[in-house]
């Protein structure tokens, strides 16, 4: 008797708002009242109100089981010598994330990556100018190549997949021209720009490194734009539609061009910060990057089709992917092999996600 | 000399699309507290001439009067903040937002934190709340996604949006063309509250009947011309289907 109620109730309530306390992406769901029991049943509410949970679960899981393969998986030193290429892909990844929710891409990242580093370096080492204005400069560059495939984009109609292509496939091509193929080598004395851009303390074994606290703060300040600002909902409206956005008087156009600025701008800054650490500018480096990027991006829930983006997630989606890679390689997998993990992680965490979405959808 | 109880007139309004004349010195007025119904078949220019009405498009040539003055409408927004505004068939709600920040896009409001502009999330709560229980929508919450509601609810939540945000001329683009029975009647229902609220529409559509029952006025396109333009006392929905069609009226 008492399952039959519930299927009464559940059919009465529709949608109707339970906690009052945080703003998410609040959908309550049906479920039937038999077959699933109670706590699977909140594990899946759960999930479904906050996506970052999902790679957050996946990332603890392996976590725990590299740790137990290799003890010195969780040490503070290895997480530690992990922390400054998480920090630059982030860095770079939370501009994609942006991007991605307005429902762009942008593949140039990557090459930007590689490029203004090599300027800068062949600047500053050839006594063009000094360190600071070189990388000013240079990030103007940046927003440059953003501005160019922002304009393509919106007002070309360019679809953003072939535009950041074409930019991507340049740019690697100049930063070897200029660079006649050889990495750019500097060692940039103590000034207060080094330590601001790559700075370092430790506390114990963990070496604390700027990029890492660059990247957690542009994680709050892209956070609470996204999240509670104007400028955050017309993100997520031009990624999720468009002519609405643009109905409502929002410029889309406009929205689209600072975003695209605003990661290449990223990309480049990662790309210094990247190429000080190791006192070089690769002219390749960062190929690949963009891909990568993306990757984390969605796995931590940001929609590829735009107007949802998570700033958390792709936090969890850097850490989770980087974390995977070098846990292959301690547990003592073959190195050539992390990739196909990485490519698995991919895979299940898209199926898990395009199910959630699916399940929302058929609930609705 | 200005007809005092006229909202907007378009005059003489000419667009080409290349070669093709997509509007050929089209007229069409409408009044305060009026709800006309704009048919036509398809490729009339209907679209076309209430996309220059809402900003979306230029005319080539023809003047726009808005309250007795002469306006140029050149962008959506401004078309917003003179109190025009419109409502397509396809959803106008971002299926990835909440309802809440829905009904406010492009109007969020804002609370000063320092010097820093924060979301006034609470208030769009408690207005979203008020303006889903004025509709009849008691029962959803402002935190709900638009993918949860039906298509009449959306529509529904669409047009109350256009009249919170004091809205006095409401254009309905086909609004209920993907609509079910019901859900029609909801919308339907709700033009006609608005109009009671002092909102003008205009309501495109094919469904003659849909729009029968709460028009005021009719204005007939067939091929870019406008070819009638009567009081719904004055004709019948016979008279309005051979308008259409250009077909001449049985002897």
């Amino acid at each position: 008797m008492r399952r039959y109620k519930k299927i009464a109730e559940h059919r009465s309530r529709s949608v109707v708002d339970k906690r009052k306390s945080k703003e998410a992406s609040r959908l309550t769901l049906h479920y039937p009242a038999f077959g699933i029991g109670r706590p699977f049943r909140y594990i899946l509410e759960k999930f479904t109100l906050h996506r970052a949970l999902i790679p957050f679960t996946l990332l603890i899981i392996i976590s725990l089981a590299f740790d137990f393969i290799n003890p010195g998986f969780l040490s503070a030193m290895n997480i530690g010598n992990m922390f400054p290429y998480i920090s630059e892909l982030g860095i770079i990844a939370l501009g994609m994330t942006f991007l991605l929710t307005c429902g762009e891409l942008d593949l140039s990242v990557g090459a930007v990556f590689g490029f203004c580093p090599i300027v800068l370096f062949i600047w500053y080492n050839d006594h063009v100018m000094g360190f600071e204005p070189a990388f000013i400069l240079v990030l103007g560059i940046a927003a440059l190549i953003g501005l160019t495939n922002g304009l393509l984009v919106t007002k070309l109609k360019i679809p953003s997949f072939l535009t950041t292509l074409g930019m991507m496939t340049a740019f690697q091509g100049i930063a070897l021209y200029i660079s006649h193929g050889f990495a750019q080598v500097t060692f940039l004395t103590e000034s207060p720009i080094r330590t601001l851009l790559v700075g370092t303390f430790t506390i114990g074994d963990f070496g604390f490194y700027a990029g890492t606290f660059w990247f957690i703060v542009l994680m709050g300040l892209m956070y609470f734009v996204l999240n509670d600002t104007k400028f955050g909902n017309w993100i997520s409206a031009t990624g999720g539609n468009l002519q609405a956005a643009r109905a409502r008087g929002i410029h889309t156009d406009r929205v689209k061009i600072i975003l695209f600025i605003l990661t290449a701008v990223l990309a480049a800054f990662a790309g210094v910060i990247d190429s000080i650490r190791v006192s070089s500018a690769w002219p390749t480096a960062g190929q690949g990057y963009e891909l990568e990027v993306i990757a984390m991006a969605v796995i931590g829930g940001t929609s590829l089709f735009g107007g949802r983006g998570s700033i958390i997630g792709t936090a969890l989606g850097v850490i989770l992917l980087r974390f995977i890679s070098n846990g292959v390689i301690l547990a003592g997998l073959p190195g050539l092999s992390y990739r196909i993990f990485v490519g698995l992680t991919i895979l299940i965490m898209m199926t898990i996600h395009v199910l959630m979405e699916r399940k929302i959808r058929r609930e609705s | 000399m200005v007809n005092e109880h006229e909202l907007v007139r378009m005059e003489n309004i000419n667009k080409m699309f290349g070669k093709v004349e997509a509007l050929s010195n089209v007229d069409m007025t409408v009044n305060n507290e009026e709800i006309v119904g704009l048919v036509g078949d398809n490729g009339a220019g209907k679209s076309t001439l209430i996309k220059i009405l809402s900003g979306l498009l230029r005319a080539d040539s023809g003047e726009i009067y808005f309250k007795g003055e002469n306006v140029k409408i050149t962008s959506p927004s401004q078309a917003m903040d003179m109190g025009i505004e419109t409502i397509y068939q396809e959803t106008s709600l971002v299926d990835q937002v909440t309802v809440a920040r829905n009904i406010f896009l492009g109007r969020e409001p804002t609370k000063k934190i320092g010097f820093i502009k924060k979301l006034d999330m609470d208030y769009m709560r408690r207005e979203s709340r008020e303006l889903l229980g004025w509709i009849g929508l008691k029962k959803v919450s402002p935190d709900s996604l638009p993918p949860a509601l039906s298509g009449g609810e959306k529509q529904s939540i669409a047009i109350a949006r256009a009249m919170y945000f004091k809205a006095c001329l409401l254009v309905l683009d086909e609004p209920t063309n993907h609509l079910g029975i019901e859900e029609s009647e909801r919308v339907l229902e709700f033009v006609k509250k608005a109009k009671k609220e002092g909102c003008s529409s205009i309501f495109i559509t094919h469904n003659i009947h849909h729009v029968y029952r709460i028009a005021d006025r009719f204005v007939v396109l067939r091929n870019g011309k406008k070819v009638g333009d009567v009081r719904k006392d004055e004709t019948s929905i016979d008279e309005i289907s051979n308008l259409i069609l250009g077909r001449g009226i049985a002897a």
